[in-house]
């Protein structure tokens, strides 16, 4: 017994020191790595990939003197054509696993993105060839104008990897392996439980006494647990902020929390072509059955700014001279008057996803609006994969379908091209819509995007005018995306153009 | 016993491909498509297709099924198409995590439950007896997910003594790596030598472990107790004591020894209770289990993973069924092996 006794009071005593630890900082993500291949990866990822990769260029949030940040290339020009992208890259780096970075192993990287046809490929499908002329230029060839610079500094589809590890394959990769240029590199990886990362001693950009040398990916599916790892200590960076604790948790001391734009937006796609919305009349009734003031500040905790036309307002080529549809009941009866459909066929369905409480409660508030002018509105909430083949279909499809939208590389074509240019076969564009006038207007634009930004914001703003005018969808909200931190935290800068936390730049106040 | 056991296996093959034949079906024929889940943000028309292929989806179901089976006679349990990686590996690499949970909270109900519900049938409506008998309903009432958010929020939140949730800390376990032989943090640590480890993952076990004993150590003590008043009114107790035999000889040699074949019922009941209940716990602790694991695949329509862990879970709970009828016959030979 006594034996016991003294060993239990062991076990008290050395449970209650604690060891001496690295600079860390814990960052609290709602998922693990699934795709640890550069190439293949195109979700949650995008926090470790933008930490341990560099594409050869970072595009800056709005508003900054420089639209890019050199990464990999020093320098960049675009022949007078704009079929050609001469890239000169940075000396001096290596790769974290030992082999020397040249243009080489940056036409290996993206010709096997490319070659893969895995996750944001497609951002380099109007490429013509990828050619390294010398040790450290690398020359960029399209066949039709793209804004490669654009799109060498996306977000998903533009890291450049060590030739050595894409020799070993995605298999390689999807054992927690990683081999980029990035501040971090992979130290650990505990499946389902956390990433560690650690700083790349090599790394070209040098490192100073307080950044941090550790950083912990751990994985909190739950956001109430997240919140609480914060309030505790536990977590220093959280990546799930529930819209109702923002102000409570910027109140504690020692964090903080608030809202930063973001290149989200949401809507409901307005099926053109089924009964009774093909009617433009009709649609345009329903753009003002929709109380954009309410959902903005009741359903989003005003952590999101009412919609102008489909690009976000933060995002360059946004158009802000639209003529923009407001809550009006009586406007829009008169205008269900005015389409001629009769009364009797005033009902449409409206698909959401069902799990998402923001769709939800804006659907049921569409609802009772559209009831008070006599329209009724069937809702449909369904899984993801369920309501998108839905909508896919036009026999199936329902009139009013959600949409959440972000760019893979900063664009505004993203956005018109993605949801609502003709398609062959139907799978963004939910609002079946069809206009080759407009489908003119945003093709030139992306081919001018390249080499005359001007002359493509106006045919972009052009094409916002048709979008809205044509009421091809209730653009109802510009996300914001939600932070909360630790507020000893320094440098913490937010750049919509990435869902990523950029590690290196931070340090310890 | 031989003729038994090989009729007891047969059966336990058809049970099997009968939750197979159940968890294949409901996962087909409910709404939801894994492809949309697996690709990510933007997939084109031609990664659908090929994502369809390759997972088999353009096949009737029937075939499916067959191939599924086939794979499943190689040991291929396919791949999770939430986490990349192999059904088995991830299965294999999250035993460990339940099995340490489980058997730990088990041995707690066994050490803690039987005990308190022999003082509760000897001190029958005595204080301590209504004391164990109102907790212990309370227990089976309250819902395990409550349980381990009031834990979370008294002994973490309030007073900060156990962690909040995970299976060791992050940094310790970087810092202070063991080798996993066992997939029992607590005896691997220890073979390592390495102490913080150690510390680390006893503190993290608690809340969890505790959680998820508290439900079913209910079911144990209710149950002993009940069976020990009975036996405590049959004739050879009185004899016993006629004798002058003393209290704790004829409590716990002879009277807990009639309760056993109870007993030992309901044991294998609270374990398969608990399995079903680490679903709960483990998503709330967020530990790196395989009701997580399940959890996580239902709610991405990760079909492989379900059919994977539901086909493990549905093995350990039928050879733990098989493994207490046995034990049946070896605590009273008078039961005959049918």
């Amino acid at each position: 017994m006594k034996a016991i006794k003294i060993l239990l009071l062991g076990v008290a005593i050395s449970l209650s020191l604690t060891v001496a630890h690295a600079r860390t900082l814990t960052y609290a993500m709602y998922g693990d790595i699934k795709d640890w291949d550069p190439a293949a990866a195109f979700s949650l990822e995008v926090v470790m990939l933008a930490n341990v990769y560099e594409p050869l260029l970072w595009y800056n949030p709005e508003g900054a003197d420089e639209r890019f940040t050199p990464a990999l290339a020093t320098d960049w020009s675009v022949s007078d054509d704009g079929l050609s992208w001469t890239f000169t890259l940075r000396e001096g780096v290596t790769f974290q696993d030992g082999t020397p970075f040249n243009a080489e192993a940056a036409k290996l990287s993206l010709d096997r993105t490319r070659e893969m046809r895995q996750g944001a490929w497609y951002i380099w499908a109007g490429v013509e060839s990828i050619e390294a002329i010398d040790t450290h230029e690398l020359v960029i060839t399209t066949e039709t104008p793209q804004p490669i610079d654009l799109i060498a500094s996306s977000q998903y589809g533009a890291y450049i990897y060590s030739p050595d590890a894409a020799e070993q394959g995605t298999d390689w990769f999807n054992e927690g392996n990683a081999a980029g240029t990035g501040p971090y590199q992979v130290r650990q990886w505990s499946q389902g439980q956390q990433v560690v990362l650690e700083a790349f001693d090599q790394y070209w950009g040098g490192w100073e006494a307080n950044q941090y040398d550790r950083v912990i990916l751990r994985v909190v599916t739950e956001n109430a647990t997240q919140v609480q790892m914060l309030m505790s200590g536990e977590a220093d960076f959280i990546s799930l902020v529930p819209a109702d604790i923002v102000d409570r948790v910027d109140q504690e001391v020692g964090l903080s929390s608030y809202a930063v734009p973001s290149w989200k937006n949401s809507q409901f796609l307005i099926n053109t072509q089924k009964y009774p919305t093909d009617n433009r009349a009709f649609r345009q009734a329903l753009t003002h059955l929709w109380d954009y003031d309410s959902v903005v500040n009741e359903v989003y905790d005003g952590h999101a700014s009412v919609g102008e036309g489909p690009i976000p307002k933060t995002m360059w080529g946004h158009n802000g001279d639209l003529q923009n549809p407001t809550f009006d009941l009586e406007r829009a009866r008169e205008l269900l008057n005015e389409s001629g459909i009769p009364e009797s066929d005033w009902e449409i369905s409206m698909a959401y996803i069902g799990t998402d409480e923001a769709y939800k409660n804006s659907a049921l508030l569409f609802q009772a609006m559209a009831a008070q002018v006599g329209v009724d509105v069937d809702l449909l909430p369904g899984d993801w994969g369920v309501i998108w083949n839905r909508a896919k279909d036009l026999s199936t499809a329902p009139n009013l379908q959600s949409m959440t939208w972000w760019p893979t590389y900063p664009t505004p074509n993203d956005w018109l091209i993605g949801l609502f240019r003709t398609e062959d076969s139907t799978l963004f564009n939910l609002s079946h819509y069809s206009n080759p006038e407009y489908d003119r207007l945003v093709t030139e634009g992306a081919a001018l995007e390249g080499y005359d930004r001007e002359a493509a914001v106006q045919n972009y703003e052009e094409a916002q005018r048709i979008l809205v005018d044509d009421a091809v969808a209730i653009f109802y909200a510009d996300i914001q995306s939600r932070v909360a931190r630790a507020t000893d935290i320094g440098g913490v800068q937010e750049n919509p153009a990435y869902n990523a936390v950029f590690f290196y730049d931070l340090y310890e106040q | 016993m031989k003729t038994y056991l090989a009729q007891r296996l047969v059966q336990m093959f058809f049970i099997l491909l009968g939750v197979l034949t159940l968890t294949f079906l409901l996962s087909r024929v409910l709404p939801g498509s894994p492809v949309e889940m697996m690709l990510g943000h933007r997939p084109s028309v031609e990664q659908i297709e090929a994502a369809r292929a390759e997972l088999g989806l353009d096949k009737p179901v029937a075939v499916q099924f067959l191939v599924y089976l086939r794979d499943l006679a190689q040991g291929d349990l396919g791949t999770s198409l939430r986490t990349g990686q192999p059904v088995t590996s991830d299965l294999f690499n999250r035993f460990g995590a339940t099995f340490e949970l489980t058997t730990l909270a088990l041995t707690i109900v066994i050490v803690v439950g039987i005990p308190l519900g022999v003082l509760s049938a000897v001190r029958q409506n005595t204080w301590p007896d209504h004391v164990v008998r109102t907790t212990s309903i309370a227990g089976m009432a309250l819902p395990v997910f409550l349980i381990a958010m009031l834990m979370q929020m008294v002994f973490y939140g309030r007073l900060g003594w156990f962690p909040l949730q995970g299976r060791i800390d992050a940094e310790i376990a970087l810092d202070f790596p063991f080798a996993q032989r066992t997939g029992f943090y607590l005896v691997d640590s220890l073979l390592a030598g390495q102490w913080e480890a150690f510390k680390s993952a006893a503190l993290h076990l608690v809340l969890p472990v505790v959680t998820l004993a508290m439900a079913s150590m209910a079911v144990v003590t209710r149950i002993t107790r009940n069976t020990m008043v009975e036996v405590l009114q049959q004739d050879h107790i009185r004899t016993l004591r006629a004798y002058g035999v003393g209290s704790r000889k004829v409590y716990y040699k002879y009277a807990l020894k009639a309760t056993l074949i109870p007993l030992l019922t309901v044991i294998g009941l609270a374990y398969g209770y608990m399995l079903g209940g680490s679903v709960v716990v483990e998503f709330i602790f967020d530990w790196p289990g395989m009701g997580g694991y399940a959890v996580g695949g239902i709610t991405r329509n990760d079909f492989p993973a379900v059919m994977g862990a539901t086909l493990l879970l549905a093995v350990i709970y039928l050879s733990l069924n098989l493994v207490i009828d046995l034990l049946y016959h070896l605590v009273d030979p008078r039961l005959e092996l049918k």
